[in-house]
């Protein structure tokens, strides 16, 4: 039973990592910001999943608001007052 | 099975890794200062990310718990039981310090960027080194 749930936790955990590294690297090579914003965004969301699944959900009550919530919308106010796209 | 499970640890750690150096590309590489400073919050996220990973354990013949004790007499067996089986609370809480922190360091940069453009008209370095 115990091992059962450990290796069900391993698979959670490495399918939240795989996913994390796709979506930085989307949010890395993303020419449209606000694509980039997005794709950030589901990185971090998976990172919260990635602290649920290790345990610590007193972090993820703080790093939800803060990482998918406040960042994202202070970087869209950046974006609305300079340029939209990279490397015009 | 202890070999799989060994083999998906160093994938995880080793994807870990990958978003490292990921987000040290974007920081060194890409031309703008907004896709900077999205590389910087990844950057963070993924110490802090590895921090937890350190402080994560497998109880013996138990499941490991969060680091709290619900529970309000707090007698011995209570005690013995939240240190036989609670994972380390020493890196989360190092880390509920430092998710604040990059929230305050990343809105000082997206004002620093905004003033930056008033001031030169572009966020991209490359232009400016050319002004």
């Amino acid at each position: 039973m115990i091992v059962v749930l450990e290796v069900f936790t391993l698979a959670l955990l490495t399918l939240f990592a795989l996913t994390s590294v796709v979506a930085a690297y989307l949010a890395i090579r993303e020419r449209d910001l606000v694509r980039a914003v997005v794709f950030s965004a589901i990185q971090s969301s998976m990172y919260a999943l990635i602290y649920y699944v290790l345990m610590a959900p007193d972090i993820v009550l703080v790093y939800i608001p803060v990482s998918v919530g406040l960042i994202p919308a202070v970087l869209l106010f950046v974006i609305k007052k300079t340029e939209r796209y990279e490397g015009e | 099975m202890t070999n799989i499970a060994v083999l998906t640890a160093y994938v995880i750690v080793l994807s870990l890794y990958v978003n490292l150096g990921i987000a040290l590309y974007g920081i060194f590489a890409r031309p703008s200062l907004v896709k900077k400073l999205i590389a910087i919050t990844i950057l963070s996220d993924t110490a802090n990310a590895f921090a937890v990973l350190v402080g994560y354990r497998w109880p013996r013949n138990a499941l490991p718990k969060p680091p709290v004790i619900p529970e309000l007499p707090v007698t011995r067996r209570v005690l013995e039981e939240y240190t036989s089986s609670a994972v380390d609370p020493l890196p989360q809480a190092l880390v509920l310090t430092a998710i604040v922190i990059g929230l305050a360091i990343t809105l000082f940069i997206a004002f620093i960027i905004i003033q930056y453009y008033r001031l030169y008209g572009t966020v991209d370095v490359r232009k400016v080194r050319r002004i």
